[in-house]
């Protein structure tokens, strides 16, 4: 038995355990023991590692083999497991019980969505990687449909995109298989770049839609914000720090492995003045830009998230398409760097849900002096999200921005700017809407988290600020994931990025950065630290001064002014185009049911007798 | 293994169902069970038998082309034994009364025979026999739910059914005016001379309509939704799974056999192509269970269709498989929608006195949809890689269609499973009966087994596509080169 077979076999123990006794008290221990054993195992197997079964389908060996790019997705994904097992473990599983709902469907679930990530990741050859896919498809479905009502109704949407999506993925494979005569993914990375032209792209369509609906890129990506928001909270951190990723993963085999990037971009659309290169490039773009102002509109915490997820995840795949080694560096460092603040981040939200009852921007404010510690880790996720040094968001975007400039992308490199301007302002608004500002009369008996959800949050922040201070930790596994896919690897030191064409040491930036703190409070407190502390209620907003008995927190149409500029740019177009398409699909259904409801069947008979002899005797 | 057990399989059930009635007592509701298990035995010892060198009978001795003709090869072998074991899982155990049960025992042994005798047919003329056997005990049992709906389901059935019998005949008297046999091996034989020509094709055509009927192709299946829902679910069960999968086959082999022509695979193809269009698409704003269960029937067989359509081994694996799959999926989902029936809205929330069924449900729409490693998944895969393997054009359009109706499939299909899993506190879901849960865990464990020998049964399958291909081999079976005049 080989560790990969030991690390799955693990993984569907925990699923059946999930099943059969995730309501237990006991649960979320052993299966937090058993996620820690299997980080360590797969940590620390030598790759490339081939599983000891497989079995042979109409001649097509079908296995499992684990190399650096699955394993760099694999360790996020059972971290991010980890701690949403964690976070249910305690007062908020109990709470989600007591609510009349299943927590072993939840912890089933939850450890289903890892093991069928593990198979994908693991996939040898197309078949297996199928496999993975739906598995992965179907359990998130099942994942998502967790949390009540709207949730499923969420989870439905998602059910047309999921099989759209992968039925294009199965076209991909069985074109592939006709066109090379393989489905082993080692011999397709050395047949397929030989393909024509015309044969490339229907590969890139097939697949690439496949992965864009996984992956929530534009035009795709409708389903994405409500599944995802709408799960329960240790869920959608889940989800949202690892699923849609799986797309991306996707995407690093497709493009860089086997249609390869030289070959993308010889795939011309218009005489060579744009290729399927660019095209994935701007639609990555788009995908930052349209979704973060997405976002900034939104008025439930989940939901604001959630369109961020989306949004990261084109600064993903433009890092990854750009393909030299700083850009696809940065984007896969992404890939961690978002798992680890987006998790956190949701869970804050969920913290707050879970004392507060609501997720509504509108409705809360001034939590800050009840739940300081839920403040400090949505802080930092913030700090992360938007790309700001100390956190280790920065260092990914700064690779991707780097890489951008010297590889001569400057459009490109002004919509991620533009995307980071959207981040940062929906993030202010995330953050001074929940905990800044006047507390509201409801929330005055608010107590801080539990320390079950407390503790996996300050570890993740901590995750993200230790690997921003030191970036170099993750990139050894980046790294690792770049070999496997071919492409340039990236040198590193503990602190970042030392090269001559340009170097990066977050731990002198973190350095000065503190440094700096450090000198302020210096002359702040030697100037005599005057310093004045009011209460919380006495406030001043908008040229007047708030005290308790005028309760006001400015949050309804947060940015008023900026939305009078670019409010009417705000159309909903994706929106019209899915109920366009619906509405087709509805109408051409009301036909074929009047085929069937029709009057008088012979003589239908007679008119397709009488045509069908007469093709058959002339043609 | 005397040959003459091959005429057995029609003849036990139907001897049976002649004679039931004057069977005295308790003994008289072993009578069917106990042919069928019969029928098995007999394809299970045929299985083996025939998988090397097909079996050949001539009833009478006399030797072909003249006289009735029986063959059974492993395809028909395997359909002998599903024939039976699937009428035992849907047998009809109970009935209003008396007079009503026996009605449908002894309906439904005819309809048995009737399938095994199109199973192991040699010849046309026996083809056409049996095949209106199973019309007419279809029509009565299609009936036998006593209601004015089911009624009225049923006559349009009666009328659709025997306008296309008679263009069946129609289309066996041309080629028996052509060929002066009616001998499969000896058309076989004959047709590269005398049937591959308009006329021939014109004689193909309507007996594809004709046969077409219970296969739900389109043009002529306009009567299976209404049927469906009125009928007993045990009767679309067998009528979805097991009757058109027969009358499939028979088509088949006219195509493989004596129509090995690109004019009637595109017919084949078109007309499943559109199959499955309409059915999917009618299915998706269908807001019964069971019509929607009809409809997506109508697109499976036209698969399959599709499948059969597709040249050589490859096309006949993948038919194969279709047709198989949906044999084990659809009665199941018939079955579990007797109780389950109607709109959507009464089934809200029935995943809660139900987990069980619902399980099933839900196992066998996801094996449908073709989500592996679930059987309908490596049926979907043989069918669009022998697709992709054909040149491009109508045969690329056909897997696109494929691809995406299953999309549509996927929502409606998950409407119900939403259904099932949801919340209504203001109604009532009816629990499943024991014979439905038991019925359909039958075919669970067969669809799960299946499953998980997947890859052992890569080769039996193909072998069976192999030996049903070739036509060669079933000339010389059954006409021997002593027979003077005719060469192998």
């Amino acid at each position: 038995m080989t560790s990969l077979d030991l690390l799955l076999i693990l993984s569907g123990l925990t699923t059946l355990a999930g099943f059969a006794f995730g309501n237990h008290r006991a649960y979320p221990w052993l299966a937090g023991i058993v996620l820690t054993a299997q980080i360590v195992i797969l940590a620390s197997m030598p790759l490339p590692m081939a599983a000891g079964f497989g079995f042979e389908m109409f001649g097509h060996p079908v296995g499992w083999q684990m190399d650096g790019f699955g394993r760099f997705f694999a360790l996020i994904t059972l971290g991010a497991a980890l701690a949403s097992v964690a976070y249910t473990g305690g007062e908020w599983g109990e709470r989600y019980a007591a609510g009349g709902k299943n927590l072993r469907w939840l912890h089933g679930a939850l450890a289903g969505n890892v093991l069928a990530m593990l198979l994908l990741l693991a996939s040898g050859d197309l078949i297996a990687f199928f496999i993975g896919w739906e598995l992965t498809s179907w359990a998130g479905f099942l994942l998502m449909a967790q949390g009540g009502e709207r949730a499923l109704r969420a989870a439905m949407r998602y059910v047309p995109y999921a099989m759209a999506g992968a039925m294009a993925v199965l076209g991909g494979l069985v074109l592939s298989l006709t066109w090379t005569g393989t489905l082993d993914l080692s011999q397709l990375v050395m047949l397929v770049p030989g393909l024509a032209n015309w044969k490339l792209a229907l590969l890139l369509a097939l697949f690439g839609t496949g992965f864009a609906i996984k992956m929530g890129l534009l035009p795709v990506h409708l389903w994405q914000t409500p599944a995802y928001a709408e799960a329960p909270g240790a869920a959608t951190a889940f989800l949202g720090a690892i699923s849609s990723r799986m797309g991306l993963f996707g995407f690093g085999l497709l493009l860089v492995k086997l249609i390869t990037l030289t070959r993308l971009a010889d795939l011309s659309f218009i005489d060579g003045l744009f290729s399927a290169r660019d095209l994935i490039e701007w639609v990555a773009a788009l995908t930052i830009v349209l979704p973060t102002f997405t976002a900034l509109k939104q008025n439930d915490a989940r939901y604001l998230l959630a369109w961020h997820g989306i949004g990261q995840s084109g600064y993903m795949l433009l890092g990854l398409v750009i393909g030299d080694a700083t850009g696809s560096a940065g984007g896969l460092l992404h890939v961690f760097n978002h798992a680890t603040y987006q998790a956190a981040l949701v869970l804050s939200v969920f913290a707050v849900m879970h004392r507060t009852g609501t997720a509504d921007l509108n409705s809360m404010g001034g939590l800050v002096t009840r739940m300081p510690l839920t403040f400090l880790v949505m802080l930092l996720g913030i700090i992360g999200l938007a790309g700001l040094p100390p956190m280790n968001g920065f260092v990914s975007k700064w690779l991707i921005y780097r890489s951008l400039m010297i590889e001569g992308r400057p459009l490109l490199f002004l919509m991620t700017v533009l995307g980071t301007l959207g981040t940062i302002l929906s993030v202010y608004k995330l953050i001074h809407n929940t905990f800044l500002g006047q507390l509201r009369a409801e929330h005055e008996q608010i107590r801080e988290a539990p320390w079950s959800m407390l503790v996996p949050m300050l570890a993740l922040v901590a995750l993200a600020f230790v690997t921003g201070v030191a970036p170099g930790l993750a990139l050894n596994y980046v790294n690792e994931a770049q070999a496997a896919l071919g492409l340039p690897v990236m040198a590193h030191t503990l602190g970042g990025v030392e090269s001559p064409r340009g170097s990066l040491d977050m731990l002198w930036i973190v350095g000065v950065l503190f440094a700096g703190f450090g000198i302020g409070a210096l002359l702040f407190y030697g100037a005599g630290g005057r310093s004045k502390r009011i209460h919380q209620l006495d406030n001043y907003a908008g040229g007047h001064f708030l005290s308790a008995d005028v309760r006001y927190q400015y949050s309804d149409h947060f940015y008023a002014g900026l939305m009078h500029r670019i409010g009417p740019l705000y159309r909903g177009s994706f929106t019209q185009m899915e109920a366009a398409l619906a509405s087709a699909n509805d109408l051409l259904a009301s036909l074929m049911q009047a085929w069937y409801r029709q009057a008088v069947p012979a003589l239908t008979l007679l008119i397709a007798t009488v045509l069908g002899l007469a093709w058959m005797i002339w043609r | 293994m005397n040959h003459s057990v091959l005429a057995l399989v029609p003849a036990l059930p139907l001897l049976a169902s002649f004679l039931l009635p004057l069977v005295p007592g308790a003994a008289r509701r072993l009578v069917g069970p106990l042919t069928l298990l019969a029928v098995a035995f007999i394809g299970l010892n045929l299985w083996p038998l025939v998988q090397t060198e097909p079996m050949v009978l001539a009833v009478g001795d006399f030797a072909p082309p003249l006289g009735i003709t029986f063959y059974a090869d492993s395809v028909s072998a395997l359909f002998v034994i599903a024939v039976a074991l699937v009428t035992l899982v849907l047998w009809p155990w109970s009935g209003s009364d008396a007079g009503n049960l026996d009605r449908k025992q002894s309906l439904t042994l005819i309809l048995a025979g009737a399938c095994g005798g199109l199973a192991v047919s040699g010849d046309l003329f026996n083809v056409y026999v049996f095949y209106e056997l199973a019309a007419v005990a279809s029509f009565g049992l299609a009936a036998g739910a006593r209601t004015a709906a089911a009624q009225i389901a049923t006559f349009r059935y009666v009328v659709i059914g025997s306008l296309c019998s008679l263009l069946a005949l129609l289309g066996i008297t041309l080629i028996y005016v052509q060929t002066g046999t009616v001998n499969l091996a000896h058309l076989a034989q004959l047709a590269p001379l005398k049937l591959h020509n308009p006329l021939g094709l014109a004689a193909f055509f309507m007996i594809l309509l004709g046969l077409g009927v219970k296969a739900e192709l389109f043009l002529v299946n306009t009567w299976a939704p209404d049927v469906y829902a009125t009928a007993e679910a045990r009767v679309s069960g067998l009528l979805a799974g097991l009757v058109s999968k027969l009358a499939l086959l028979a088509v088949v082999r006219l195509l493989v056999l004596i129509f090995p022509l690109p004019e009637a695979r595109d017919a084949l193809l078109l007309l499943g192509m559109l199959g499955i269009l309409s059915g999917e698409f009618a299915a998706f704003r269908a807001r019964d269970v069971k019509r929607m269960l009809a409809w997506s029937s109508i697109a499976q067989l036209g698969a399959a269709f599709v499948a059969f359509a597709i040249p050589g081994p490859a096309g006949l694996a993948a038919g194969l498989a279709v047709a198989l799959h949906h044999l084990l999926v659809k009665p199941a989902l018939f079955l579990l929608a007797d109780r389950w029936g109607g709109s959507l809205a009464q089934i809200t929330g029935a995943a809660r006195n139900s987990p069980v069924s619902a399980g099933l449900f839900v196992l066998f729409i996801l094996s449908m949809l073709g989500v592996p490693p679930l059987p309908g998944f490596w049926a979907k895969y043989l069918l669009l890689s022998g697709l992709a393997a054909q040149p491009e054009g109508l045969w690329w359009l056909a897997g696109a269609i494929i691809l995406l109706t299953t999309v549509v499939e996927a929502v409606y299909l998950f409407r119900v499973i939403g259904a099932l899993y949801g919340r209504d506190h203001t109604v009532t879901p009816k629990t499943q009966s024991a014979t439905a849960v038991i019925g359909s865990g039958v075919f669970a464990a067969v669809l799960l087994a299946v499953a998980f020998s997947a890859p052992l049964l890569a080769l039996p399958l193909n072998r069976m596509a192999v030996q049903m291909a070739d036509s060669a081999a079933y000339i010389a079976r059954v006409l021997p080169p002593v027979l003077p005049g005719v060469a192998p």
